[in-house]
């Protein structure tokens, strides 16, 4: 009997898939012959609107893209426009920059490790790992007042000072992921049941990463010595001299697999670790803003005319922003953001191919896929289900942040 | 990896294929860090776009490359300026070399020739120039719409700034506030 063929859609509202994304399979009994990914159920235009602003609003514009990498946007960001515009931000603040980027990289690290734990049926490792992320969040809050959308980053240089209380708890909370990264290592990588459940499972291989064009920890577990902060170092990192975590340095093989990412991923959070003390053990003095006037800059931007892209290792790999600026404009006249799941997301058409139903919830949540593009809209209310007016919740934040820096014996 | 060449180089073999085509270059210096301070280059070339399709290949000749981005703005004239990012030698430290190409499209012949058959992956950027400006990639095979809905109107292209534009879809969400307070 001939064989029929069927479309499978999943998404853009499935039990599986918690991303606005739709993929739509071809089968053919229960393989995968034709798969097409359908984006876009929340796209908002971002970069339209950023062309009709200032570039001061742009930035604080690029940092809602993405609620998890919301330093990544802004790094590529300032970099992309400081190439353009000729600015240098002062080395204290390029230091501060990168801290707060590596801190951004752990707690993205422990939610995806935590997510794919609850993926596979293993809740209790989720709410241990996200318990052990409270602690870089709690950190965060208190550096940038903010738990998410931490607006510290401007066009050369940062609006905010690590003071020496604050990196003191920052000192604490290396010690605590010190012992935490161990216990992961033996929880994820040494567990039996863990290795069964990932080895091999959306396996991708080398030449593959490279044709799809993928980037970060997919390209560097698949044994692609590939990151950003290594191949065109930019800020502290160029301090440092990063080298890409990959596999076959680790294990002696590089097999592209769910297990190798989850290692890459793990090993990472040491490395950033090990960058964030750095920094602060060679923390330079001096001012923190190139421009601190912001009417200044906005003229300056206006007079300059030039082009810049500027490149982030984002936790979930490279954040591109192209900018032009010019025709006496204070924002930019051109702006494209390519952000790492545009590219991670190619690898599911050819991991699929061939593969079972069954397999499209595994192989679209080891990639770690984040929209950027998801609506970024919330309504909040309080216990009468009353709505909350920003002015209270910006209140309610500032008391919060207070509460949590006597907490911490932190002085203001 | 192939071993890295510096932006001369690069602009040199470029030159001996192209000729005539290569319009202008620039090689530009970044200089980072802090304590170590070094510098990379980067290599900016415009280019005739009937020799695009020759520009990649020499690149991808020189080593496979990570594309970084393409893009396309649009001024309102007559052409369309497109700009194509590719990351040459990387996997070395300091050693990537960013080769951007860029050229003008004539609107009256917005044709280009896919890269799909060199990068695979370049089929989601590609798919969305194509439904965000209008261009047609020879050889593209998938070409659904990727982020625009499936009833989106024929002829109407989000970043473009003539009569193909969203002008007339959208009120006042595509001007600032100051121009909409200026009554322009």
């Amino acid at each position: 009997m001939a064989k029929t063929q069927y479309y499978v859609p999943v998404g853009p509202i499935h039990p599986a898939l918690k991303e606005p994304i739709r993929v739509e399979a071809k089968v053919e009994g229960e393989r995968i012959v034709d798969v097409d990914v359908k984006r876009g159920f929340a796209h908002r235009g971002i970069e339209y609107m950023g062309m009709k602003r200032n570039a001061i609003q742009t930035l604080y514009l690029s940092e809602r893209i993405c609620g998890i990498c919301s330093i990544s946007h802004p790094y590529a960001f300032v970099i992309g426009s400081e190439k353009a515009l000729g600015i240098e931000a002062p080395p204290r603040a390029q230091y501060i920059r990168t801290i707060i980027a590596e801190l951004e990289r752990i707690h993205s690290h422990l939610l995806w490790l935590g997510v794919v734990a609850h993926e596979m049926g293993f809740d209790s490792l989720l709410f241990w790992t996200w318990k052990g992320r409270e602690k870089v969040l709690d950190i965060l809050e208190l550096l940038t007042g903010n738990r998410i959308n931490y607006s510290v980053f401007m066009i050369g240089g940062v609006r905010r000072d690590i003071k020496e209380s604050q990196a003191k708890a920052v000192r604490d909370m290396i010690n605590y992921y010190r012992i935490f990264t161990e216990e992961m290592k033996d929880v994820f990588l040494a567990d039996p049941v863990y290795k069964a459940r990932t080895r091999g499972v959306a396996q991708l291989s080398k030449d593959m990463a490279k044709k799809l064009n993928v980037c970060g920890p997919v390209a560097r577990a698949a044994g692609l010595r590939m990151d950003v902060r290594q191949d065109t170092p930019y800020d502290a990192y160029a301090d440092i001299g990063v080298r890409a975590v990959v596999p076959q340095d680790i294990v002696g093989e590089a097999r592209g697999d769910a297990y190798d990412i989850t290692l890459v991923r793990i090993y990472e959070i040491e490395q950033s670790l090990d960058i964030i003390e750095f920094c602060l053990d060679n923390m330079p003095e001096g001012k923190l803003m190139a421009i601190p006037n912001y009417v200044a800059l906005l003229a300056k931007i206006r007079r300059s005319e030039g082009e810049g892209i500027g490149m982030h290792e984002a936790p979930r790999g490279e954040v591109v922003h192209y900018f032009k600026y010019g025709n006496k404009r204070d924002g930019p006249l051109v702006w494209k953001v390519v952000a790492p799941s545009y590219n991670n997301i190619n690898t599911w058409g050819s991991l699929l191919l061939g593969a079972e139903v069954a397999d499209i919830p595994i192989v679209v949540a080891y990639i770690d896929p984040c929209m950027c593009c998801n609506d970024r809209l919330a309504v909040v209310r309080d216990e009468n289900g009353r709505l909350i007016d920003p002015a209270t919740l910006h209140r309610k934040a500032v008391e919060k942040t207070r509460k949590l820096r006597a907490e911490l014996g932190v002085r203001e | 990896m192939s071993e890295p060449m510096s932006a001369e180089e690069v602009l040199k073999r470029l030159q001996e294929a192209l000729g005539e085509a290569l319009l202008s270059h620039e090689v530009r210096e970044y200089t980072m860090g802090v304590r170590r301070k070094r510098t990379y280059q980067e290599l900016w070339i415009d280019i005739d776009p009937k020799a695009f399709k020759r520009a990649v290949e020499v690149i991808f000749e020189l080593g496979y490359p990570h594309l970084h981005f393409i893009a396309g703005g649009d001024d309102g004239g007559d052409s369309l300026r497109m700009v194509y990012s590719f990351g040459l030698f990387w996997a070395v430290p300091w050693g990537e070399l960013s080769v951007t190409v860029r050229f003008n499209l004539p609107k009256d012949n917005l044709v280009l020739p896919t890269i799909t058959d060199l990068m695979p992956g370049a089929e989601t950027n590609e798919r969305e120039i194509r439904e965000m400006l209008g261009v047609e990639f020879e050889g593209l095979k998938k070409k659904r719409h990727l982020f625009l809905p499936d009833d989106w109107p024929e002829g109407k292209y989000p970043w473009r700034k003539d009569e193909y534009g969203v002008e007339d879809m959208v009120k006042h969400t595509h001007k600032s506030v100051n121009e909409i307070r200026r009554g322009e």
